[in-house]
């Protein structure tokens, strides 16, 4: 139908802008830096407003008598197991935020921060998922999907390509970038354990973008992020059974 | 005036072609889109929205402008009028690759508010976007239009903290926006006074 050449290019960000719009719309980078860095900021006042309503309605339930079964996006202090259901897929992947939550990862009170940071990078990723796949054909097999999220959706998002891509062949996919540009540029005057740290609060929204690209293309995954050395970032992606 | 009006052009295009390291403009209008989504969900008011993307934007605006100096090298404006052209004509092109129109407006001269400086305050001028980039995707439901929401609130922010930070205390707001039916998207921007220079409380 279309006479063009189909994605998966090594310049897939002018071919497909190309294709869907004529003339690619830009703005400057730096500018979209600045809103990422106010954009958790903001957040965070905002789901500590939210949380502390919700805990004042869960206390008004309370002293009425009434107990609470389940609550969708509760208080930040549920029992080890109620965070469970919460945090959902994060327990099931060992990754290096849970084994030193603790010390080196995010704090407890960021739970609702991270909850709404992935949900926006999931909105994202699914929006740009669909503006990306529109002008090309049907994907053959996961591992094509995939790939396209390694080298489309990357450069649409991050200026390059996935620097290195493993998989187990039963459903894990470990998505390495050695130069992940949304935490490019992060340093701490405190040292480099707290300049990780604060990576990984800007590396949830990429991978929200990841999931919810995965999403609009039909597959159920989890993204878990893991920085160790900056400004290296690798993702893991773990696909449901029977994907 | 035409002439420097024209300069600040090429001067914006010129940054825009040579001195930006350019991204995807749909990536930032939905990112963005996402966060007034969300602001509305926790905090449940319209006008708290409003107010935290101004807050928001004031935060990124006393950032960017010296990012902004540092890419332009321009000096000092002469005049209120001369701030618009540049806001419109460098800022607004160097950082969201669109002009907007500036229509300037003198200050009445049996001034509301004390002169303080030489400079007469109370001037203002409006900036009419044809293109918004924030704007991309939206459509707003019946719900946000009656709450009042200023969907790109943040740019208002964005002027005031960046003025702010080169001694102009301004007052910018929407006057009207085409995501509510109106014809055409405004904001104003109103000089309130020229700030002196301060050392910071406690920094000495």
């Amino acid at each position: 139908m279309n006479p063009r050449p189909s994605t998966s290019t090594p310049i897939p960000m002018a071919n497909l802008n190309a294709l869907s719009e004529g003339s690619p719309r830009l703005i400057d980078g730096a500018a979209l830096d600045y809103l990422t860095i106010e954009l958790v900021n903001t957040l965070r006042a905002s789901s500590a407003l939210a949380t502390a309503r919700i805990k004042a309605v869960e206390q008004e339930l309370l002293d009425a008598g009434l107990t609470i079964s389940q609550s969708p996006s509760g208080p930040p202090l549920p029992s080890k197991k109620e965070k469970g259901d919460l945090a959902g897929h994060r327990d099931s992947t060992t990754s290096l935020v849970s084994l030193k939550g603790s010390k080196l990862g995010l704090d407890e009170e960021d739970e609702p921060l991270r909850l709404r940071l992935e949900a926006i990078g999931m909105h994202v990723g699914a929006n740009i998922c669909e503006r990306l796949c529109r002008d090309r054909g049907l994907f053959t097999d996961t591992l094509d999907m995939i790939k396209f999220i390694c080298k489309d959706l990357w450069a649409t998002c991050w200026d390059k390509q996935v620097d290195n891509l493993r998989t187990n062949h039963r459903g894990v996919y470990v998505l390495q970038d050695n130069s992940f540009k949304p935490i490019a540029r992060i340093s701490s005057w405190e040292g480099r354990p707290e300049s990780i740290r604060r990576a990984r609060l800007y590396a949830i929204l990429p991978a929200g973008i990841i999931r919810g690209a995965l999403a609009r293309l039909g597959l159920n995954a989890t993204v878990t992020p893991e920085i160790t050395t900056l400004p290296q970032c690798t993702f893991q992606v773990k696909l449901p059974k029977g994907a | 005036m035409a002439t420097t009006s024209k300069q600040y052009k090429a001067i914006g295009d010129d940054i825009w072609k040579s001195r930006t390291e350019k991204i995807n403009a749909e990536l930032f209008a939905l990112t963005y889109g996402a966060l007034v989504v969300q602001l509305i969900q926790d905090y449940e008011d319209y006008a708290e929205v409003n107010k935290q993307l101004e807050k928001m934007g004031y935060n990124i605006g006393t950032r960017l402008i010296e990012d902004f100096l540092a890419r332009s090298a321009l000096g000092r404006c002469a005049d209120f009028r001369e701030v618009g052209e540049v806001v419109a004509k460098v800022g607004f092109k160097s950082f969201l690759n669109i002009t907007p129109t500036v229509t300037h407006s003198q200050p009445q001269p049996s001034g509301s508010r004390p002169p303080s400086q030489a400079n007469p305050t109370g001037s203002s001028f409006i900036l009419t976007l044809d293109e918004n980039p924030l704007a991309e995707f939206v459509e707003l439901p019946e719900e946000a239009l009656e709450g009042g929401l200023w969907f790109s609130n943040v740019l208002c922010g964005v002027l005031r903290g960046a003025l702010e930070m080169v001694q102009m205390q301004v007052q910018a707001e929407f006057l009207s926006d085409v995501l509510k039916g109106d014809e055409s998207t405004q904001i104003q921007v109103r000089l309130l006074k020229y700030l002196e220079e301060e050392v910071p409380v406690g920094d000495d």
